[in-house]
């Protein structure tokens, strides 16, 4: 049986917090990967991973570093049941699109990802995907930027159809978009 | 306390002037009053008082709460700011992290917590 979510939220929602304390309390006595994604540069990145860290501290989290080719996480986890949380959709989008002079097509980079993903969730028994909502500034970005954003969007809405369940984390409060009802197979 | 928060012009203000039946002059738009007795008080734009506690180096995280126990029968509506691309300007990003992390503790305290979409009020706490 392999479940998975897709937790959404914007800056400072609280997502990440909602998203430890989600899979924290199902995985019981599994073993619970963090998958990490961040490619840490500057000032603002180094604190926002500690903050991090020590939010993930003490929750008995292993932390895969894995800023790129996301499928390849499940080779660096031990066999038997385990759960992992990854976060972020948008820094493994940013990360595939721009790590070259020249981006990566956004069919491409989503494709990749929803491949990667799909994949992951494979070798787990829950799959919490953390994702961002980008979408509501109002603004008009140079070209690359919007490509990034309509690729979000794609990926957003192709895993929230895989997912079992979506939350969209609103000021740190749990808004249910998608859930499992009672009854439904939860085996696909 | 009672939190709205939504987008920008999505008519929270006017929303919370009709479901409370509170008159405008008890609006204080991006401040915080002092001195006040009638506790009934909607704080409008709060994101903008938070960005000018930010520019002047106070603690909005602190002063909000110091304030809203001397008035618990407050309504406070703010902009969700957070959800867009992070943008490039240290100072853009800090204004929405902390605004949201304020707004997040304050759902957290408040009795009542609403998203207005289109003049449409969705309680989610």
């Amino acid at each position: 049986m392999t479940m998975m979510t897709l937790i959404l939220g914007g800056s400072g929602s609280g997502k990440s917090a909602y998203a430890e304390d989600y899979i924290t309390a199902l995985s019981g006595n599994t073993r619970k990967y963090y998958i990490a994604t961040m490619q840490v540069s500057g000032p603002g990145g180094r604190e926002k991973v500690k903050r991090h860290q020590k939010l993930r501290s003490g929750k008995g989290f292993v932390t895969i570093e894995q800023p790129l080719a996301i499928h390849r996480a499940a080779d660096r986890m031990d066999t038997g049941a385990k759960t992992a949380l990854l976060e972020c959709i948008s820094n493994l989008t940013a990360n595939e699109m721009f790590s070259n002079e020249t981006p990566k097509k956004e069919e491409l980079v989503t494709a990749e990802i929803v491949k990667g993903i799909t994949a992951l969730k494979e070798e787990l028994t829950h799959l919490v995907v953390v994702s961002n909502n980008v979408f509501e500034d109002g603004r008009v970005y140079d070209d690359r930027t919007m490509a990034y954003i309509r690729a979000m969007g794609q990926i957003n809405e192709r895993l929230a159809a895989l997912a079992d369940e979506v939350v969209e984390v609103v000021v740190g409060i749990p808004v249910i978009l998608k859930q499992v009802e009672a009854g439904d197979c939860w085996v696909r | 306390m009672r939190l709205v928060i939504g987008g920008y012009a999505q008519g929270k203000l006017r929303y919370v002037l009709q479901k409370y039946d509170i008159n405008k002059d008890r609006v204080w738009d991006g401040e915080l009053p002092d001195g006040e007795t009638d506790t009934v008080v909607v704080i409008h734009h709060l994101h903008n008082w938070i960005k000018r506690r930010i520019a002047d180096g106070g603690c909005p995280e602190k002063e909000i709460l110091q304030w809203i126990a001397r008035y618990p029968d407050s309504v406070i509506i703010s902009d969700e700011i957070g959800n867009g691309i992070v943008p490039v300007e240290a100072a853009e990003r800090e204004y929405r992290e902390r605004t949201g992390r304020i707004l997040v503790e304050l759902a957290a305290k408040a009795e009542e917590v609403e998203r207005v979409i289109c003049g449409i009020g969705q309680k989610i706490k």
